[in-house]
């Protein structure tokens, strides 16, 4: 198809404005920063119709010119990709490229053709290593990651082994790599682990939040124009139990307070936060942080507020042993679907907490790749905090592993159970839970390619090979939970076990339904 | 397809006060986050007032001559022309139902044709 006929791609119509190539330092009058304009202002009688003027990085032959005048459309350094209009040859840093995301993001944008740089103070390796765990797929050392992935697909990432609160180290790469979108992935993403001890607790916030604080004034004196995509989680939100919705971020202006008789707007006001552990915590205040940073300095920003993550596949990542990424099932580090497909190949019943009616949203591996690649193809314009609530669809934890076992019955004869524990978490159970997150299909274009059935089947063929499977059976004992919120130190007790006859009735039923799954019916079509 | 107005200065005096219809202009800023949520709003009161009043935006951090002439001293800041006349101005998130009023106000069949809208 010619680019004639192709539809029109929903950045198409962005200007330099919003650009990471753009240099507006100095040069445009930013309200909050008080930067001289006189200089430029000169250049601009009174009577014209243009009102600033900058100059691109990437373009410096164009001199001063108005930035609200070219799209990139019509730009030939923006080139279109399937994900939209992206940066020819787009400097990209990741910071925790080593991790679960980090490493699979960092091949899925080498092999779009981007320049791929990042970071890593190998962090996760270290802390699952401390628990007694390890990652059930087995990853190679970075050195021999970066020789497969130059290898075997002909990418070029420049690594470095740095701390994020090393902030000297950083400062020089970044001003070595000159990143036009940073990956903030440089974070302790486990709220059981944030809740083991005050150590614990005080590693994450430090790590987290100072990580990013630091990160920020970075950014303020290197690469102010560089967006800087933030992984928040949805968990920041709580569930209210008035069942208000969960705006992505804010409120719409819609959204009146009413009050003594009179009335205001809630518009544009952050939503409440009700975060759930101490490490929910820590990125509660990034929010502040980086939405702070943004006002103050004109830095840009996506929020990405992230369902639960799960799955193994993108098909750089599946294209050799060598190029796979982390996969953790321990009780810390290992997220709810990932843990039960590992309990489902091993034959321990799979554990739900509770009542296992709290509901979560949830995003396979290749989706939420895809949602961060329209994000970087499409900045925020100077100055903008933007909060995308990133995930395909939402379910009970009880009907995802009720999902997980009947993958695992029907295709590959595995005998799964299910079983209720006692929940060590302070959370509600039985919740009302509406999230909203329409932005990144209305604004940016992502639909939801994989749903939850195929991305389990591709687990479950993974993680039945031998090799895995003998690595999930050395480390079963530390699935079970035995960190409670309240500080007790003892195994959680089994509440209830559903048996297969049980499940089979279950399933049966009306409840077992996804429809959830907005695009539900269109994805299995398309399959 | 955006139905509010993109106002900028080089077509301000053309499409603002020259004018024949009654306009709104939203001036906002992208770090504004009130006017990030505000963008919506406009353009469903574009398609809801269309051929009776003009409703746009401004971007003030693009257009400074613009803003400063206005003495625009915060945002979002909704100001309603009438025959190039400032007739009316708000600062803050407005409500959809605000932003109505403002317009009724001056659209005499307003009231009339939302009823007739949502009666349909």
């Amino acid at each position: 198809m010619s680019q004639k006929d192709a539809p029109k791609l929903h950045n198409a119509d962005l200007t330099c404005w919003n650009c990471p190539a753009i240099d507006l330092a100095g040069k445009v009058d930013f309200r909050a920063c008080g930067q001289s304009t006189e200089a430029f202002r000169k250049e601009l009688s009174d009577d014209s119709d243009i009102q600033i003027m900058a100059e691109c990085k990437r373009r410096p032959e164009l001199g001063l010119f108005d930035p609200t005048g070219i799209t990139y459309e019509q730009c030939p350094e923006w080139v279109s990709t399937p994900y939209g209009y992206m940066l020819k040859d787009m400097r990209v840093m990741i910071l925790g490229i080593d991790g679960y995301l980090g490493w699979t993001l960092a091949l899925w944008l080498g092999s779009l053709g981007c320049k791929v740089s990042g970071i890593d103070n190998y962090n996760r390796r270290d802390q699952v290593m401390e628990r007694g765990a390890h990652t059930i797929v087995p990853i190679a050392k970075m050195t021999e990651r970066l020789h497969a992935a130059k290898e075997l697909l002909g990418i070029d990432i420049n690594f470095r082994r740095i701390d994020i609160a090393d902030r000297a180290r950083l400062r020089e790469f970044i001003e070595e790599a000159k990143p036009e979108a940073i990956v903030h992935y440089a974070e302790i993403p486990s709220a059981p682990y944030s809740m083991i001890d005050a150590e614990h607790a005080i590693e994450v916030q430090r790590n987290n939040t100072l990580g990013t604080l630091g990160l920020l004034f970075m950014m303020r004196d290197t690469v102010p124009e560089t967006s800087l995509l933030k992984l928040g989680t949805m968990g920041e939100y709580g569930a209210p139990l008035t069942g208000r919705p969960l705006f992505e971020g804010m409120f719409p202006a819609d959204a009146v307070l009413h009050w003594d008789n009179r009335e205001w707007s809630m518009g544009g006001e952050l939503t409440p936060r009700n975060p759930v552990s101490f490490y929910h915590v820590s990125k509660v205040q990034d929010t502040y942080n980086v939405y702070e940073a943004c006002k103050y300095w004109w830095l840009r920003s996506f929020d990405v507020m992230q369902g639960v993550i799960y799955g193994v596949h993108t098909p750089q990542v599946a294209d050799d042993p060598r190029l796979r990424t982390r996969l953790d099932i321990d009780e810390w580090f290992g997220t709810v679907v990932n843990r039960f497909v590992a309990q489902a190949v091993v034959g321990i019943p799979l554990t739900i907490y509770g009542a296992g009616e709290q509901k979560r949203g949830f995003i396979a591996l290749e989706d939420a790749m895809e949602c961060i690649t329209r994000l970087i193809c499409s900045p925020p314009e100077p100055g903008q905090y933007a909060v995308v609530n990133q995930m395909s669809g939402y379910y009970s934890v009880r009907k995802l592993a009720e999902i997980v076992a009947k993958v695992g019955r029907e295709h590959f004869g595995l005998p799964v159970k299910i079983q209720r524990l006692e929940n060590p978490r302070v959370e509600a159970e039985k919740h009302p839970f509406e999230p909203i997150y329409k932005k990144l299909p209305d604004e940016f274009g992502f639909e939801p390619k994989v749903p939850p059935e195929e991305e389990i089947y591709r687990m479950f063929e993974l993680l039945m090979r031998p090799e895995i499977s003998e690595r999930i059976e050395q480390k079963k004992h530390l699935i079970l939970p035995k960190t409670w919120w309240s500080g007790e130190k003892r195994r959680v007790e089994t509440i209830e076990a559903l048996t297969e006859e049980t499940l089979k009735e279950r399933l049966r039923s009306d409840e077992y339904q996804f429809a959830e799954h907005p695009e539900r019916e269109k994805i299995l079509k398309s399959h | 397809m955006s139905h509010a107005v993109r106002f900028t200065g080089a077509n301000f005096a053309e499409e603002v006060l020259r004018s024949d219809l009654p306009v709104l202009v939203d001036f906002w800023a992208s770090w504004c986050l009130p006017s990030q949520e505000t963008k919506p709003i406009m353009e469903e009161l574009a398609v809801e007032y269309e051929g009776r009043v003009k409703v746009g935006m401004l971007q003030i951090d693009q257009n400074p001559r613009t803003r400063d002439s206005y003495q625009i001293e915060g945002c979002p800041t909704f100001i309603l022309f009438v025959k190039g006349v400032e007739v009316q101005r708000r600062k803050g998130a407005q409500s959809k139902q605000a932003l109505r009023e403002m317009l009724d106000a001056i659209c005499s069949d307003g009231h009339e044709k939302r009823r007739v809208q949502n009666n349909s």
